[in-house]
C-alpha cells in the first residue's frame, strides 16, 4: 500500500476486521515491522528505528493503562521515560488530567475509574507527550452509544486545538465519518480508497467500498451506448442510464455501478424517469426516522432504499406491496473495474 | 453478624472440622504441651515448666542455628528466584503456548522421583573426584571442595524448589497482558526496562507466592543441609534431630518445631500482605 499521511489532519483507516487496518498502524508505532517498503514519517525512514525511540503514541482498543498505577502515574510514565523530572511531569500530567475533565481523579487507582474517564486518562497519557503524530486504535469500541458521541466531540475539538496528526484506525463508518478529515478504506491489505467522507459516500470508486460503505444498490451488466454525459447499461434487472465515467468505455464492456439508497425515489405508479424498476417489498427496518426498505425486483436482484420514516407513511407499504423504484442518471454512480 | 445455626450446613462442615481438628490443630497442642514437659533419666514426663523455652532460647547454638537456617534458605530462595527468572521469562513471552506446555509438563517430572534419590545424585556430580571436578581439571582448576558447605547445601535446596519456581513463575508472567507491554514501549520505555517497570509490578502477587513457597520449603528441609552441607553447620531441622537423639530431648525439640513453625508464619503473612498489598508504589 502507498499512503500519504498529511499533518494536521485526523485521518480515519477503516476495514473490516483482518483487512491490515491495526497493523497499519502497529507498522507506524514500530510494533510491527513491515516485510518490505518504507516508512517515513516527517520525510524521515522509520524502518530501524526502536518503538520505544519514536514519537508516536498510541491510544489502544484495549486502553492498556498500568492497572498498578494512579491516573496520575498513569499519564506521567511517557514522561519519567523521557526522563523529565518529577515536578515537571507531575505539573504537567495534572495539567492534562485537567484539561480532560478528570483532575479530580488524578490519585485514584485506574482500575475505580468508569470506561469513559479511563478513556481520557488513556488520551491524556498519549497526549501529554506532545507528539506531532497521535494513532488510535479503536479507542471507542468499548463504550456505550451516548459516551461514543461525546468523545467524538472530544476528539475532534482536541485535534482542531492541537493541530497534529491523528491516525484513527475503527471499523465504525459513523465514527470515521463523523470525525474524519479523510478516510482510508482498507481491503486485504491494499488500500480500497482514500478521500473525504463525502467523496467516499457519494462515489465509491470500486464495488468492495461501494458494498462496505453505506448502502448501495449495486448493478453489473454491459454497457450499451454512451454520450459525454450518460452511459446506457443492459442489466439482468432492466436497461439503466448512468453518469459517464472518467475513462470511456467500450460498447458491449461489462460495467457496474452503485446507486446510493438514499438516492432512490419510491412511488406506487410507474414514475417517468430513465430509471425505473419493479420490485416487491420484502421487509423494512425502521431505526428512528430513517426507515431502510429491503426489495426484491423480478429477476430476484436485491434493492435497499432509505427514506425518512414521514415520507413513508403515505404510502401506505406491507410485506409484498408491489412498487416501483426510480433515480435520477447523475445519482447512478459508475465503479472502477468490472 | 449474627448468624443462624444452620444444622443441614453444619452437618457437611463437620468432616473436615473435625479432620483439622484430629490431624493438625490436635498434634499441634500437644505439641506445645510437650515443650513444657521434663526429661528425667531419659524419660519424658508431664509437667508444666518453662524449663525447656529457657535452656533452648539462652544457647548461642541455637540463635546461631536459627539465623543460619533464615540466611541459607533466604540466599536459597534468592538465587532459584534469579537463577529461574530468564528462563521462565523466556517460557511466558517468547515460547509458543505449546512449547510452554511441554516445558510444565517438564518441570513436573522431577516430582515423580523421591527427592532423596535426586539429592543422592548430587554426590556424583560435587564430589572431590566427582564429574564437576573432573571436567574442571581438563582446563587446570579445582579440585572444589563442594560436598559439605553451603554450596552443597544451596544446591540441594534448589534440587527441591527450582522447578517450583519456574512453574509458578512461569504461569505467573504468561498471564502478563502483553498490550501493556507494547504500551510501555510505545511511550518511549527500553526493552529491558519494561521488565522493571511491567512485567514485575503485574506478576508480582505470583512472583512472591513463588519466594515464598522456595522460602518454607527450603527453611524446612532437613536432606538437603544433612547430606550436601554436611552438617557442620546445623540447620534448624538437624537440631531437631540431634536434640531428639541426644537423651530424648522431645520437648527441646518441640522447642526449636514450634520457633520455626512461629517463623513461617510470621513471614508467610508479611510475604501474603505484600503481594497483595494494592497499587501505588512504582
Amino acid at each position: 500500500m502507498d499512503l500519504d499521511i498529511h499533518a494536521g489532519e485526523f485521518l480515519a483507516i477503516m476495514g473490516s476486521s483482518g483487512c491490515g487496518k491495526t497493523t497499519t498502524l502497529r507498522m507506524l508505532a514500530g510494533l510491527d515491522a513491515p516485510t518490505s517498503g518504507e516508512i517515513r514519517i516527517g520525510g524521515e525512514l522509520m524502518n530501524d528505528v526502536k518503538p520505544h525511540e519514536r514519537d508516536t503514541p498510541l491510544v489502544w482498543q484495549s486502553l492498556a493503562l498500568f492497572p498498578f498505577l494512579s491516573a496520575r502515574e498513569n499519564v506521567e510514565f511517557g514522561l519519567k521515560m523521557r526522563g523529565v523530572g518529577k515536578d515537571e511531569r507531575k505539573r504537567r500530567a495534572l495539567e492534562w488530567l485537567d484539561r480532560m475533565e478528570i483532575g479530580e481523579f488524578a490519585e485514584r487507582n485506574v482500575a475505580t475509574l468508569s470506561g469513559g474517564q479511563k478513556q481520557r486518562v488513556a488520551l491524556a497519557r498519549s497526549l501529554v507527550m506532545e507528539p506531532k503524530m497521535l494513532l488510535l486504535d479503536e479507542p471507542l469500541s468499548a463504550l456505550d452509544a451516548n459516551l461514543v458521541i461525546r468523545m467524538q466531540a472530544v476528539l475532534t475539538r482536541l485535534q482542531k486545538e492541537l493541530g497534529i496528526t491523528f491516525v484513527y484506525v475503527t471499523h465504525s463508518q459513523s465514527e470515521a465519518f463523523a470525525m474524519a478529515d479523510r478516510v482510508v478504506i482498507m481491503s486485504q491489505g491494499e488500500i480500497a480508497q482514500v478521500g473525504s467522507p463525502k467523496d467516499i459516500y457519494r462515489a465509491p470508486a470500486n464495488r468492495f467500498v461501494a458494498e462496505f460503505v453505506g448502502r448501495n444498490n449495486i448493478l453489473a451488466g454491459r454497457v450499451t451506448s454512451q454520450t459525454d454525459e450518460y452511459v446506457c447499461v443492459s442489466t439482468p434487472s432492466g436497461d439503466f442510464t448512468a453518469a459517464a465515467p472518467a475513462d470511456p468505455r467500450a460498447t458491449g464492456s461489462p460495467l457496474t455501478f452503485a446507486v446510493s439508497a438514499d438516492l432512490v425515489s419510491v412511488s406506487a405508479e410507474k414514475p417517468d424517469s430513465a430509471n425505473t424498476v419493479h420490485c416487491t417489498l420484502i421487509s423494512e427496518e425502521f431505526i428512528g426516522s430513517v426507515v431502510t426498505l429491503f426489495l426484491e425486483s423480478v429477476d430476484g436482484h436485491e434493492f435497499k432504499v432509505q427514506m425518512q420514516e414521514r415520507d413513508l407513511i403515505e404510502l401506505d407499504l406491507c410485506s409484498g406491496s408491489q412498487i416501483w423504484l426510480s433515480w435520477l442518471p447523475e445519482n447512478a454512480h459508475v465503479l472502477e473495474g468490472e | 453478624m449474627k448468624r443462624k445455626f444452620d444444622l443441614y450446613a453444619m452437618t457437611w462442615r463437620l468432616p473436615i472440622i473435625f479432620w483439622q481438628f484430629l490431624f493438625f490443630v490436635g498434634p499441634l497442642l500437644f505439641m506445645v504441651a510437650i515443650s513444657f514437659f521434663v526429661v528425667k533419666n531419659y524419660r519424658m514426663t508431664e509437667a508444666l515448666e518453662m524449663v525447656n523455652w529457657q535452656k533452648m532460647l539462652s544457647r548461642n547454638y541455637f540463635w546461631d542455628s536459627y539465623w543460619y537456617t533464615i540466611f541459607i534458605a533466604g540466599v536459597s530462595t534468592t538465587v532459584a528466584m534469579v537463577l529461574a527468572f530468564p528462563a521462565s521469562f523466556a517460557l511466558a513471552f517468547r515460547a509458543s503456548d505449546n512449547l510452554r506446555r511441554w516445558a510444565i509438563f517438564l518441570l513436573i517430572i522431577p516430582f515423580f522421583t523421591s527427592y532423596l534419590v535426586r539429592t543422592f545424585s548430587w554426590y556424583v556430580i560435587l564430589a572431590e573426584s566427582g564429574v564437576v571436578n573432573a571436567m574442571l581439571g581438563q582446563i587446570g582448576l579445582g579440585p572444589f571442595k563442594m560436598l559439605n558447605t553451603h554450596f552443597g547445601t544451596v544446591v540441594g535446596y534448589l534440587t527441591l524448589t527450582l522447578p517450583l519456581v519456574m512453574i509458578l513463575q512461569t504461569v505467573t508472567m504468561a498471564n502478563v497482558d502483553k498490550t501493556l507491554i507494547e504500551a510501555a514501549r510505545n511511550l518511549g520505555c527500553k526493552p529491558l526496562a519494561t521488565i522493571w517497570r511491567v512485567v514485575l509490578p503485574l506478576s508480582k502477587t505470583g512472583l512472591i507466592i513463588a519466594a515464598l513457597f522456595c522460602f518454607i520449603l527450603s527453611f524446612g528441609d532437613f536432606v538437603a543441609p544433612f547430606y550436601l552441607g554436611g552438617s557442620q553447620e546445623p540447620t534448624l531441622p538437624i537440631l531437631i534431630l540431634d536434640t531428639t537423639k541426644s537423651g530424648q530431648q522431645w520437648p527441646r525439640a518441640a522447642v526449636v518445631a514450634i520457633m520455626m513453625m512461629g517463623t513461617l508464619f510470621a513471614i508467610a503473612f508479611a510475604a501474603i500482605a505484600l503481594a497483595y498489598r494494592k497499587g501505588g508504589a512504582r
